[in-house]
């Protein structure tokens, strides 16, 4: 299409990047005082970042001060901080805090940012990692709305016998591979830092392994096929149709019902996508989640259509 | 009443016997390969259910894929095309599958039993619908694969390529479901997701194979 050519299109896209590098790269990471507590009391981490805002000064210690803040969930606390940063009320912080349960204060050990723009919302026992889950979710969401597509062109295809749509679906599933590809590699390195191994086999592992190996299969058809263009794009966009039915038994079905570290897995409820139709993730999350997901879907589109403008050069040209 | 095409199958298949033959030796190979690479080894459940369900998928996969790929090197796919309907063809190669896939259960069930101490089922009834819901769906697979990958180059690596990423939800669920049928005598709580994913993967895939199977037959 011509629209994904066009300025605005590309302005959109530059746009939605920018914003999408500066929340998931440059905002400080702040949680809740809960999360502190709770991390101290499970052993995991003494100090943790929070974002309050200032709400009250209290008096002076000898060189440091006492002031209540408020928790982005609205729970006031006292805080201890360095006097000489002079913070006034109204101001909002990200500070590493460590709670003293005997004196029930926070002790802030060291100021991140002043009045940030935005901050990153703290997910327990991920931290920094947390960051990781605006790539690795809205790429295996993106896959999937790719292969679905792809199988949509195909059917497209067998129905209207053009070429134009068995180009748009051999694109749609090439740039769905290489998503997945990418979704794979986030999800193994994000593995390697929170379960400890880059690969374990995991049912969730497996399925997505499974997921690249179909759609390898589907290319590997279409080279192996020794027929006339037409006939081998109506074999291969049958082929297609039948490897998405398996799609939704892998990436939905299987990891549902199956012990695995894996969020989602059997007797958990699964943060984003589940039957309940909530999402389980914090409202900031999930608002910077799908702007993720819109954004990594216009990706898509773009590189589905320059893919889909070299396949029908390429066919032009040998035919 | 039989499908003709079912029935030149069978005639076929009565006069060499290959399919059959080809599908036994083949599990016997197996089962004894199993049994030099292990010899008095103490084989768990989940073990013993994943070696049945691998030998069985792979002796479909070698009996099975001759069906249209036998009659591309005769030359008679042409005759076939001209005589009869593409849901006859579809219905009659789905049945002698399903019927060959069957006697591989059969066989696999009989050589296992035999052959390997710790393959005890304890609940039969339930046993026998995984197979059956494991043939259904494995038949229809191979059926429409095996019409897809006839007339590509190097059909035989191909095939296996092509359907083993397709069947791995079957695999995996038969695979559970049997183990817990090995665990427990009244499996039917636990073997419930399985048989449902089983059954509605058999029923996507069939009815999937049937409507396309005239685009890949026509010429």
């Amino acid at each position: 299409m011509k629209f994904f050519r066009s300025k605005i299109y590309h302005l959109l896209l530059g746009a939605i990047i920018a914003v999408s590098v500066f929340v998931c790269f440059i905002t400080p990471i702040g949680g809740s005082f809960n999360d502190v507590v709770t991390l101290k009391m499970n052993n995991v981490s003494n100090v943790t970042p929070v974002k309050a805002t200032i709400t009250a000064t209290g008096y002076d210690s000898i060189s440091k001060k006492f002031y209540n803040a408020k928790d982005l969930y609205g729970t006031e606390r006292r805080i201890l901080v360095d006097a000489s940063l002079g913070l006034k009320i109204g101001d909002v912080i990200v500070a590493e805090c460590n709670y003293l349960p005997s004196e029930n204060y926070f002790d802030v050990i060291r100021i991140e940012r002043i009045n940030p723009a935005m901050t990153f919302p703290l997910i327990q026992g991920l931290g920094e990692l947390g960051r990781n889950m605006l790539f690795h979710v809205p790429m295996s969401f993106v896959a999937t709305i790719a292969f679905l597509l792809g199988t949509i062109y195909s059917i497209l295809f067998l129905r209207k016998k053009k070429m134009e749509y068995d180009f748009r679906a051999r694109a749609s599933s090439a740039i769905g591979l290489l998503f997945t590809i990418l979704a794979t590699v986030t999800g193994s390195i994000w593995a390697r830092f929170s379960w400890g191994t880059f690969w374990n086999w995991d049912p969730r592992e497996t399925s997505i392994f499974i997921l690249l190996l179909i759609y390898v299969a589907y290319f590997l058809l279409r080279s192996l096929l020794e027929e006339d263009e037409e006939k081998k794009a109506r074999i291969a966009a049958v082929y297609n149709i039948i490897a998405f039915v398996t799609v939704p038994f892998l990436m939905f079905v299987l990891p549902r019902i199956t012990q695995s570290l894996h969020p989602g897995s059997s007797g958990t409820e699964a943060p984003v996508i589940n039957l309940s139709g909530k999402t389980h993730t914090d409202p900031i999350l999930s608002y910077i989640l799908w702007t993720n997901v819109l954004l990594f879907t216009l990706l898509f589109l773009w590189m589905k259509d320059l893919y889909t403008i070299v396949l029908r050069k390429e066919y032009s040209i040998n035919d | 009443m039989l499908s003709p095409v079912l029935r030149k199958d069978l005639r076929i298949e009565l006069r060499s016997r290959f399919g059959v033959s080809a599908v036994v030796m083949f599990l016997l190979v197996t089962v004894t390969t199993i049994l030099f690479s292990a010899p008095g080894e103490q084989m768990s459940s989940s073990i013993m259910s994943a070696l049945f369900w691998i030998s069985l998928f792979f002796g479909a996969l070698t009996g099975l894929a001759r069906s249209f790929i036998s009659e591309e090197e005769r030359g008679t796919s042409f005759l076939l095309r001209l005589y009869a309907e593409p849901e006859d063809v579809f219905w009659g190669k789905y049945l002698f599958n399903l019927l060959l896939v069957f006697s591989l259960a059969f066989c696999a069930v009989i050589f296992f039993a035999f052959f390997f101490r710790d393959f005890v089922v304890r609940d039969l009834g339930m046993f026998t619908l995984q197979l059956v819901l494991g043939a259904l769906g494995t038949s229809s697979i191979v059926t429409i694969l095996s019409a897809l990958v006839a007339r590509a180059s190097q059909k035989g690596a191909l095939l296996p390529v092509l359907a083993l990423p397709v069947m791995i939800p079957l695999v995996i669920a038969a695979t559970d479901a049997t183990r817990i049928t090995m665990e427990v005598a009244d499996s039917w709580n636990g073997i419930r997701g399985d048989i449902l994913i089983l059954f509605s993967f058999d029923v996507a895939v069939t009815l999937v194979s049937y409507v396309l199977f005239h685009l890949i037959w026509q010429e």
